[in-house]
């Protein structure tokens, strides 16, 4: 009972220490000017303000907005793609050359298309999202097809199972854990692409918002800014590291 | 359903090495209702030889007819029981057991459910039904995968060391089973083993296969009246004569 207690109370000491560093070194100390780092107290103030008149939950709104818009898009286009090229050689032979090319360029550097193709607002976001997590969820799900159990495939066609049934019964099941690492994946990227494109080709969000403030000296809604991105993010870890224990197979 | 194994030759070609030669030349006459054991040291094509009959891989030449059909490709006709656990994970063993059945569009949902908690309650799983494979014991998944294929009416069940992963007692349970169900569904079985014992206890016939290239050395009847028991003095003899002949080579 006291181990478990302890278990619960660890995570938290480090945060707690460093908050107080931050507190002494900034508000307590007084070291930097509030513009320059700006100390809990600040944030908190900050907080305050953006959640009373609203421009938090409308700009996190925005931004979750366009990350599902994006990761939606191109889970609709990767998740089918990745079973065609991973079900048929030749097919994934046509593409892999194209893809192995594609796939490092960093999402952002599609930020001047974006603009120039969809101008400034949230399609252009949308696209570097979509551009950012389109090749992670198609490459796990090609790997999931491809590393579906070859016995459970014998298996399913000597139980009288024809090509469509064995896609559809044996090979969709067996991707579905992979298919969730890449969605788990994209949405860490889709998340890192949504702000870049924020603070360059749109003028809501969470990024626009971290920018407008920092260029109003306001940095303390710029910190505020970030931590909620951060905790976005944990949420969706929580989230898809759930799903994940809910696949046991 | 009877099975004609005509001239069988399968060589496996890799660019490293020449051609390897796997089976030459068998013929084997399997009767409809018979229970077969290949027997033989691994690397002697047994397996080969098994995957030929479910139509998984292809001969290099000759051909094999089951029930008066060239085999091409696998079929419903021809179940395969796999050494490796072969349940689909995310099936609970009542979805297991009925997979064939909807895949073949036999009987309507209900008749099939019906048919499947008999048959598990045959071999004392009925408890387990909603269980996921992950939750038995190994003995319990091949029983599972035995029911799952004997359900579907395969005429022919081919069986790849099923029981190799289990222990003794297991194992003799379950092929005491298998002779049960044997009896009672009259399927024809070819059943892949490199155990002598087991082959003497659950044949008609052992064709016992060498390696090198693989081919068939000798065909035993075994001709024991079922039960068997191994501490009877023609078991253990037809045992021993069979060890001698058999060239396991490890």
């Amino acid at each position: 009972m006291f181990d478990n207690y302890k278990n619960k109370f660890i995570p938290f000491i480090v945060p707690i220490i460093l908050i107080f560093f931050w507190y002494l070194i900034t508000n307590g100390m007084g070291l930097f000017s509030s513009y320059i780092l700006p100390g809990p107290i600040d944030v908190v103030n900050s907080a305050w303000t953006v959640i009373e008149n609203g421009k938090l939950l409308t700009n996190t709104i925005d931004t979750l907005f366009k990350v599902f818009a994006g990761l939606i898009l191109a889970s609709v286009i990767a998740i089918p793609a990745g079973i065609l090229l991973g079900w048929y050689k030749t097919l994934e032979d046509l593409c892999t050359f194209v893809i192995s090319v594609l796939r490092p360029i960093p999402p952002v550097a599609w930020i001047p298309f974006s603009i120039l193709w969809f101008g400034i607002g949230t399609l252009p976001a949308v696209f570097i999202i979509f551009m950012g997590c389109v090749f992670p969820i198609l490459v796990y799900t090609i790997d999931g097809v491809k590393r579906t159990d070859k016995v459970l495939v014998e298996s399913a066609q000597t139980l009288g199972a024809n090509d469509w049934n064995v896609l559809k019964r044996v090979v969709l099941p067996s991707a579905v854990p992979y298919v969730v690492s890449g969605l788990k994946v994209g949405i860490g990227i889709a998340l890192m692409c949504t702000i870049s494109a924020e603070m360059i080709g749109s003028s809501s969000g969470l990024g626009y918002m971290i920018l407008t403030a920092t260029n109003l000296f306001d940095t303390g809604t710029t910190v505020v800014g970030m931590l909620v991105i951060g905790l976005i993010g944990l949420a969706f870890d929580f989230v898809f590291t759930k799903a994940q224990d809910r696949i046991f197979w | 359903m009877s099975i004609e194994i005509k001239n069988i030759n399968k060589t496996f070609e890799s660019k490293k090495t020449e051609k390897l030669s796997v089976l030459e030349d068998i013929n084997l006459h399997i009767d409809d209702g018979e229970l077969i054991c290949l027997l033989g040291p691994s690397g002697c094509g047994k397996t080969t030889l098994l995957r030929l009959i479910a139509g998984l891989d292809h001969p290099t030449s000759g051909e094999i007819v089951a029930n008066g059909e060239v085999v091409k490709k696998p079929s419903g006709d021809r179940a395969v029981i796999f050494q490796q656990y072969s349940l689909f994970p995310w099936l609970t063993v009542l979805q297991n057991v009925t997979f064939g059945l909807e895949m073949t569009k036999q009987g309507s949902k209900e008749e099939n459910i019906a048919a499947a908690e008999r048959y598990l309650t045959s071999v004392g799983l009925i408890d387990f039904k909603d269980s996921y494979p992950h939750e038995l014991s190994g003995g319990m998944k091949q029983r599972v995968a035995i029911i799952r294929s004997l359900l579907n009416h395969s005429p022919i069940l081919l069986m790849d060391e099923p029981f190799s992963a289990l222990d003794m007692q297991n194992r003799h349970k379950l092929q005491e089973q298998l002779i049960g169900v044997w009896k009672r569904f009259e399927n024809t079985i070819v059943f892949v083993t490199h155990d002598v014992d087991e082959a003497v206890y659950l044949a008609d016939k052992i064709v016992i296969m060498d390696k090198n290239p693989g081919k068939i050395a000798k065909i035993v009847d075994v001709g024991i009246e079922r039960p068997r028991k191994r501490e009877s003095a023609e078991f253990i003899e037809l045992q021993e004569s069979i060890v001698e002949n058999l060239d396991m080579g490890e």
